[in-house]
């Protein structure tokens, strides 16, 4: 008798007043919309002034400031250098990613020694890696030595002085610090495909080739859709090993928006400025991944 | 097509489990040879050996005259229906089908033909367009089929491709996969766990248990003749009744001694259980040959038992007693037992302690007896199978 | 994973692999050892270890000077993000267990609010946080950076904990508000115990995502006494140039702590990277 009694009483309880407070999101809430919405609102509305920030009040100089992006040289360097950066970036990470993943995918002896190291580099400061990078490719340094040495004179180059050269350089640090994120990405996506449907693939006649082409690949397609956005995002914000390898130079050559966005706010004094590149580079970012992931994920399967 | 061979077929795993010992196999051209025991007995191994999924680690497997043991499983010309179908989920069902034809470059008009005329024959014309994950389990299973059918393979090989189905979509299944093989002659190897499908649908049945083969032989020959303990309990629903009994061989006529009861039969059939004179044997004898005394011919042995539960079946009706004895308990038997209906192994070892044995009899519907009752039971004369406890082999 | 068998391919590219993580590794070797060397030494035989070690380096970048003291922004740095991940945890747990018990349109809607602010970067905003943070005198204060990073890493918080307790069975939670209890104390003691594994994740997610951030902490933190350790990383080797032995000595001591977190805890990274991203 007692147990249906009880239950009458739980369920309209839980329908009409959920015992659960709407006041355990406020927190939560106050922070997003203070520290997420709000400001970028207001950078919004400062990247059509020409505010530096001591003025009591920014002066309204409409589309100036995105003019004055494509004329000023570092900026529109910045501009095609992020642009290109990011690119690369999806490209390379992912195709590095998964060829290490699909080694991995397979009964070695150091599998999981190779996968922890492969990753390491995810988890480290990307600033102080760049550091170390940047005595590799310093022209006295590590990689210049060792194609010396092993009688590559004709190979040694200012990796990092070298305006032709400085944006290459920085993406390789960018793919050997972010390849192994891709990897992991990339193994968990393998080992949700069923062992069986390669079997039954190979009692089909398929060949490797044909079973990576037809099998592997059109499985691993929402692994790649999530690589490749992230990999665009990450690409398109590249800050710290800019600072940390050239700090943008030789003469803007290896420019960025982040880096640019940081120079043109704080230390010219350009709030206006600043706030129209990084309007400039927030639509980026949204615009890109958001058609990317759209276009990916259509192509994506079951 | 060509038939299937096995030659002294063995299977250890790196890590010392061994799966398979001395399998001699020899498939027909044509036949349908269904793979039947417990899981766990090496029937899969043995097929996935054929199919080149797993290493041959002894013996040789030769398909048609080449022996295939170093072939991939791509070039060895054998489609396989896998127990979870393994269809692409990524590819429509004409995709799936098309696959094996497409992995060797077969023309895209060639293609096309094939696979439409397998799915017409299989009755998926109207879902070629479907993905995997919009079908029933049925409509799965026919694509795993059709894909299997298309290449037109010198075997086939079923991996209990109707086990996941449901009880009357499997009968109806069976009865086709019979057919298509019968109409096709193509060479089939089955494998299931279901006795029930091994005898409906084999040409030849190999009962394996313990990656050791037990028996070969017709549907006929497994049941009316099984070599042992193994065969005979596994074989046949409701399974055999088995009683542990005294053997007397003195002169032309046996006398077996079940508790305090005895039976008395010709010796004719069992040449060699003079040997048994004194020892304890197990006593078989299947359901049906257990009549109510009034049907039968006086001369049959009788025991007496009482009744504990008459279920009605319609067209007849099965008696369960219990007989004053001592049931079988060898490992083969309480495996197969537990297999079937897990509580029954508690209530043989019940019964070993209270000296009675459970035994099933079918009677004609005009004979049920009352529940309680104290009856007694005729047994054909013919139609009994006597085992040597010691290693389950039947005595001849 | 594929089983196939270990075949002489297999070692051929486990062999293969082992050299590219060489390679992939031999900057982290060059700079330990160089970080060892005297300063003479820096550009002589770059592979080999020095037999004597010389901890100067290491000595200057651990007390350093008036502008950096890699000591001190470790503290720094470990308070920080020791409190940010600890409001995230608390904050975003609670608002998800509200975000997901209470099925209701307004619900969806903060939901996808919350989603939004981890697809759309925060850089817009940048300039009118560091002038409101100044304004209210939290620039340059640990209270400004741990609200900041509270909040610009809420969405990450609340998507995890809001998948993870949706699918919760809700028994425990029913059989506590029939007794009487408040949503708050029922979260406390019932579902918050439950929440362990993506707590986990949410941690270890977040603590990286903090402890290596060096833009925000840049433009909030530079020149200051809170300033943390990427940033003292920055001006030291701004002032260090070329003197790589100093250089990489203090590398070496910023990246000690992450890498030791890492040996401890990889597969538990591993995972929670994998599955976090997976969303």
């Amino acid at each position: 008798m007692t147990a249906p009694a009880r239950e009458k009483v739980r369920l309209p309880r839980l329908r009409h007043r959920s015992p659960v407070s709407w006041l355990l999101v406020v927190p939560a809430l106050a922070l997003l919309l203070a520290v997420h919405f709000a400001p970028q609102v207001f950078g919004g509305w400062y990247a059509f002034t020409d505010w530096n920030g001591i003025d009591i009040s920014p002066r309204w100089v409409g589309v100036d400031n995105f003019r004055r992006l494509f004329d000023d040289d570092a900026s529109r360097t910045a501009f095609y250098n992020t642009l290109k950066l990011a690119g690369s970036m999806v490209v390379l990470v992912n195709v590095l990613g998964l060829a290490l993943a699909l080694s991995l995918d397979r009964q070695l002896k150091t599998r999981h020694f190779l996968r922890a190291l492969f990753f390491a580099p995810v988890v480290m400061s990307p600033l102080a890696v760049s550091f170390i990078w940047q005595y590799v490719f310093d022209f006295n340094g590590g990689l210049n030595r060792l194609l010396a040495w092993i009688g590559l004179d004709g190979w040694t180059r200012p990796w990092l002085g070298d305006p032709g050269w400085a944006l290459w350089t920085i993406l390789v640090v960018l793919v050997w610090q972010y390849s192994g994120l891709a990897m992991i990405i990339y193994l968990a996506g393998l080992q949700s495909i069923p062992e069986e449907l390669y079997e039954a693939s190979a009692v089909d006649g398929a060949s490797t080739w044909f079973m990576f082409r037809t099998l592997t690949l059109p499985l691993l397609a929402p692994a790649v859709t999530i690589n490749a956005t992230l990999m665009l995002i990450f690409g398109l914000r590249v800050f710290d090993q800019v600072l940390g390898l050239t700090g943008g130079g030789p003469v803007n050559a290896s420019e960025t928006l982040a880096t640019q966005v940081w120079k043109q706010t704080f230390q010219n004094g350009q709030y206006g400025y600043g706030a129209a590149l990084a309007l400039v580079l927030a639509a980026l970012i949204a615009t890109l991944a958001i058609t990317q992931a759209l276009v990916l994920r259509r192509r994506e399967v079951a | 097509m060509a038939g299937v061979v096995f030659r002294a077929v063995g299977k250890v795993y790196p890590d010392g489990n061994r799966a398979l010992s001395g399998l001699d196999l020899a498939v027909a051209d044509g036949e349908l040879m269904v793979l039947v025991g417990p899981s766990g007995c090496g029937k899969s191994t043995a097929l996935r050996m054929v199919a080149g999924l797993e290493e041959v680690t002894e013996g040789e497997i030769a398909i048609g005259e080449r022996t295939v043991n170093r072939v991939p499983p791509q070039q060895r010309d054998v489609a396989m229906v896998f127990q979870n179908y393994a269809l692409y989920p990524h590819l429509s069902v004409y995709d799936n089908i098309a696959y094996p034809l497409r992995s060797r470059g077969v023309p895209r008009g060639e293609i096309r033909a094939r696979v439409e005329r397998t799915a017409a024959a299989m009755g998926l014309g109207d879902l070629l367009r479907r993905k995997p994950r919009t079908l029933s389990g049925g409509q799965r299973q026919r694509v795993a089929m059709a894909r299997a059918m298309v290449r037109e393979p010198q075997a086939f090989l079923m991996d209990e491709p109707l086990s996941n189905l449901d009880a009357k979509l499997r009968v109806q299944m069976r009865a086709e996969i019979a057919r298509l093989q019968h109409d096709l002659a193509v060479t089939m190897l089955y494998v299931t766990h279901d006795q029930v499908e091994a005898m409906t649908m084999g040409d030849r049945i190999a009962a394996l248990r313990k990656g050791v083969l037990q028996q070969l032989g017709t549907a006929r020959q497994l049941y009316d003749e099984p070599v042992n303990l193994f065969v005979a309990t596994f074989i046949g629903s409701p399974a055999m009744n088995l009683l542990r009994a005294r053997v007397s061989a003195g002169g032309p006529s046996l006398r077996l001694t079940v508790g305090e009861q005895t039976l008395d039969v010709e010796a004719g059939r069992w040449a060699s259980v003079r040997r048994y004179d004194g020892a304890v044997v197990a006593l078989g004898v299947r359901p049906e040959h257990c009549q109510p005394p009034r049907t039968v011919e006086p001369t049959w042995p009788r025991l007496r038992g009482r009744v504990r539960l008459v279920e009605t079946l319609g067209a007849e009706e099965l008696v369960h007693l219990d007989i004053e004895g001592e049931p079988v308990l060898a490992d083969e038997v309480l495996e197969v037992v537990e297999d079937a209906d897990a509580s029954m192994v508690q209530s043989l070892h019940q019964g070993a302690e209270e000296r009675r044995v459970p035994v099933v009899a079918r009677f004609p519907t005009e004979e049920a007896p009352a529940p309680e009752s104290l009856i007694e039971v005729a047994l054909r004369p013919d139609r009994l199978h006597l085992f040597d406890l010691a290693t389950g082999a039947a005595i001849h | 994973m594929r089983r196939s068998a270990y075949t002489w391919r297999t070692f051929g590219l486990e062999l293969l692999l082992l050299v590219v993580a060489v390679v992939f590794f031999v900057p982290f070797y060059v700079a330990a050892a160089i970080s060892l060397k005297s300063a003479s030494d820096v550009y002589s035989k770059p592979l080999a270890f020095p037999s004597n070690p010389d901890f100067s380096g290491y000595r200057t970048a651990w007390h350093g000077n008036a502008s950096s003291s890699l000591g001190h922004s470790l503290v720094n740095s470990i308070v920080i993000t020791g409190a940010s991940v600890v409001g995230l945890v608390v904050i975003g747990s609670l608002a998800a267990y509200a975000l997901a018990r209470r099925p209701s349109r307004m619900s969806t809607l903060l939901y996808v609010l919350f989603l939004l602010g981890l697809i759309v970067p925060f850089q817009l905003g940048i300039v009118p946080l560091y002038v409101a943070l100044r304004h209210l005198h939290l620039n340059q204060q640990y209270g400004g950076m741990i609200l900041l990073y509270i909040g610009l890493l809420m969405p990450l918080s609340v998507f995890l904990y809001t998948g993870f307790i949706r699918a919760l069975p809700r028994d425990y939670e029913e059989a506590s508000y029939v007794d009487g209890a408040s949503s708050l104390r029922t979260f406390l003691r019932i579902v918050f115990p439950l929440l362990r594994p993506v707590t986990g994740t949410v941690i270890v997610l977040s603590a990286i995502l903090i402890w290596n951030d060096f833009f925000t902490q840049l433009i909030f933190l530079s020149g200051s006494r809170q300033q943390t350790l990427p940033v003292a990383i920055y001006s030291f080797v701004g002032e260090y140039v070329s003197q790589w032995n100093q250089i990489f000595a203090a590398v070496i001591i910023s990246i000690l702590p992450i890498l030791a977190f890492y040996v401890v805890a990889q597969r538990q990274l591993i995972r929670g990277f994998a599955g976090g991203v997976k969303g």
